[in-house]
């Protein structure tokens, strides 16, 4: 049931990242903080309740962002958006795991969504693969995206969701690789396809842009296919 | 032990389609169906009125009329052969409509304009409006079989034609003075109303009983699901109240120290009660699709056996037959039942298909696998894998 190690965060060894924990259960920060502290490549630098408290300028900027979706009973996702429009990266994780809970929260410029049962790996593995601006897609994630019936939803091809729904269904890229008879690495890169055509999809984001452009380096997708793409749908055009 | 489990197995499927069965209609599509039948009930009344009228006015009225003016007729023979045809004509007419099969409406249509025509030609001057010219009477009646079940607009057409032809012969016979006239309006209005008055009683008594069904089968419908609702809110007070007492339990022996938290039995019996919850928090429907229900019957049986199950839906179920649902559950819930430790159970749910699947760290059951890899039939494959330890399930439906 493990996760696997994210590819390329690996030649980041050196680099240690900076981490903030909003959550407004504090039992709940004490038990994510110390499942990070197993990771020495990550550092929790502020944690509280409110996000404008642990956000504020004089507080350490933290390179990503941990984020309850549900603050004192409502959901923040316009926090998610506003925090992604000024290029912040936030996991958003969440015992809300209704699909279109999960989609809105991608659409509104989130690096990744993660359940709250998910566990320590998924958790440590989603946090390091944002500080790069990779997004991680937890098996919560990849259901959502598989059950995703919007009609402006991004076209997924046959194996891209072929390899999301057994993910989802295994939560192990190696029994999907052993399934799907191809490479683990194969697997990851159709998961990590998937992902980064929500990036290009609905309204734009500084964090998108930031999964774009770290997509393109990582040669998972060509610039020209984005920039197509961008032409071809208007950024503006919200998702229904 | 091997031998009790597939027995173990079959009884637990058994106990799921029993509970299948007593929920909810809501599969395939019988509202529709009810709605058809009964306005084809009500309809089948008006068309056997229909011929009832047509073949006893030409019987009742018509063969009196032509045998007590036989020797007037200007060719009598003609006249017995087109009684004859108006038959024919109804006949065939009537045995479609009871059959529900298509008339071929125009070519009968023009025929029995025909047989009227003759009938003017043959009838002399001075019974031109007795029952003797008994096409023009008759004729309203007839086309009413060949036009059912179309608009009222072609019946109205084909009474302006007769009409048309009816005041030809007014003027070819000499009566087109003022009181001839006004006879033929008389004729014309009273042989036309009272077809076109059944047609359209027929046609609104049709929509009627479909509307009426309609409102029936819908009342039904909410009924079952108010049913429904009302028994998964009580399955879910009962699982509630059972998951209260368990996880309050531990929780008290938590607290009191009587438990110990590093005890592996004790964090299992955490994860089992921190499940249970997750999937009582997760059911957000309000009346469970069927195959979400057998599904979770399997689950809560697995777990009262300690075995800690993950179940996860994705998407909106569409509605399915039994023996999909069947078949796309049996399999995994079969396995389930032999699972130890832990299982992951997922359903993705799309208009045009459903996969479910099941993950598990290992059966007691046979370790070479109870199923071939593959079987497919016309509608659900079932893909059976064991890789070492863990094994995985899947049935997919895909709609044909």
């Amino acid at each position: 049931m493990g996760a696997d190690p994210v590819a390329g965060v690996m030649t980041d060894t050196e680099k240690r990242f900076t981490v903030a924990i909003i959550d407004d259960h504090p039992v709940v920060v004490e038990g994510v903080r110390s499942w990070l502290a197993q990771e020495p490549r990550l550092i929790v630098v502020a944690t509280g309740e409110d996000p404008d408290v642990v956000l504020a300028d004089d507080q350490p900027m933290a390179d990503v962002i941990l984020l309850d979706l549900r603050l004192h009973g409502h959901l923040v996702i316009d926090k998610v958006a506003e925090l992604g429009a000024a290029g912040r990266r936030v996991v958003v994780y969440s015992e809300h795991t209704e699909a279109d809970v999960i989609l809105s929260v991608l659409d509104a410029g989130a690096v990744a969504f993660l359940a709250k049962h998910e566990g320590r790996e998924h958790c440590v593995t989603t946090v390091l693969a944002a500080a790069s601006d990779r997004g991680y897609v937890p098996p919560a994630l990849a259901g959502a995206i598989v059950g995703d019936r919007r009609s402006g939803r991004p076209v997924l091809s046959e194996k891209e969701r072929e390899a999301l729904l057994l993910w989802f269904q295994s939560m192990s890229k190696a029994s999907v690789a052993r399934r799907m008879n191809i490479s683990e690495h194969t697997v990851k890169q159709y998961v990590d396809r998937a992902r980064i055509k929500y990036a290009r999809a609905g309204r734009p984001a500084a964090t998108k842009a930031a999964l774009l452009a770290r997509a393109i380096e990582d040669g998972l997708v060509r610039a020209e296919e984005i920039i197509d793409y961008r032409s071809y749908a208007s950024p503006d055009q919200p998702t229904p | 032990m091997r031998v009790e489990l597939p027995a173990l197995a079959s009884g637990m499927s058994r106990a799921y389609v029993a509970g299948a069965a007593g929920t909810p209609p809501g599969t395939g599509n019988p509202a529709r169906d009810v709605v058809a039948d009964v306005a084809a009930t009500a309809d089948r009344g008006s068309r056997v009125a229909a011929v009832l009228i047509a073949f006893g006015w030409h019987l009742a009225i018509n063969v009196p009329a032509i045998v007590g003016s036989w020797s007037v007729y200007r060719a009598p023979w003609t006249v017995g052969v087109g009684w004859l045809v108006f038959v024919v004509v109804g006949a065939i007419s009537a045995a479609h409509l009871l059959r529900g099969t298509p008339t071929p409406t125009w070519r009968l249509i023009a025929v029995l304009l025909l047989v009227e025509a003759v009938v003017f030609v043959n009838t002399p001057a001075t019974l031109l409006f007795q029952p003797a010219n008994w096409g023009w009477g008759t004729l309203g009646w007839f086309v009413v079989l060949v036009l059912w079940g179309r608009p009222v607009a072609p019946l109205v057409a084909v009474f302006a034609i007769e009409a048309t032809v009816a005041l030809v012969a007014v003027f070819v016979n000499g009566a087109g003075n003022a009181a001839g006239l006004s006879r033929y309006a008389m004729y014309t209005y009273g042989t036309a109303t009272l077809p076109i008055a059944f047609s359209v009683a027929a046609s609104v008594l049709r929509t009627l009983a479909a509307r009426t069904a309609g409102t029936a089968t819908a009342r039904a419908a909410l009924e079952a699901e108010r049913i429904a609702a009302q028994r998964a809110r009580a399955e879910r007070q009962e699982r509630l109240s059972l998951v209260n007492r368990t996880a309050g339990a531990i929780l008290t022996e938590l607290a009191e120290g009587r438990a110990d938290p590093t005890d592996p039995a004790v964090q299992r019996r955490c994860a089992l009660e921190a499940s249970r919850l997750r999937r009582l928090i997760a059911e957000s429907d309000d009346v469970p699709d069927p195959l979400l229900h057998e599904l979770r019957a399997a689950v809560d049986i697995a777990e009262r056996n300690g075995l800690l199950v993950e179940l996860v839906a994705v998407g909106t179920l569409p509605a399915l037959p039994v023996h999909v649902r069947r078949r796309l559950a049996e399999p995994l819930t079969a396995t389930l039942a032999s699972a130890q430790r832990w299982a992951r159970l997922t359903v993705v749910a799309e208009p045009a298909e459903v996969v479910v699947s099941l993950v598990t760290s290992g059966t007691a059951a046979d370790p070479v696998g109870p199923a071939p890899p593959v079987v497919a039939d016309e509608e659900v494959e079932y893909v059976y894998e064991r890789d070492g330890e863990q094994v995985w399930a899947q049935t997919r439906w895909r709609a044909s």
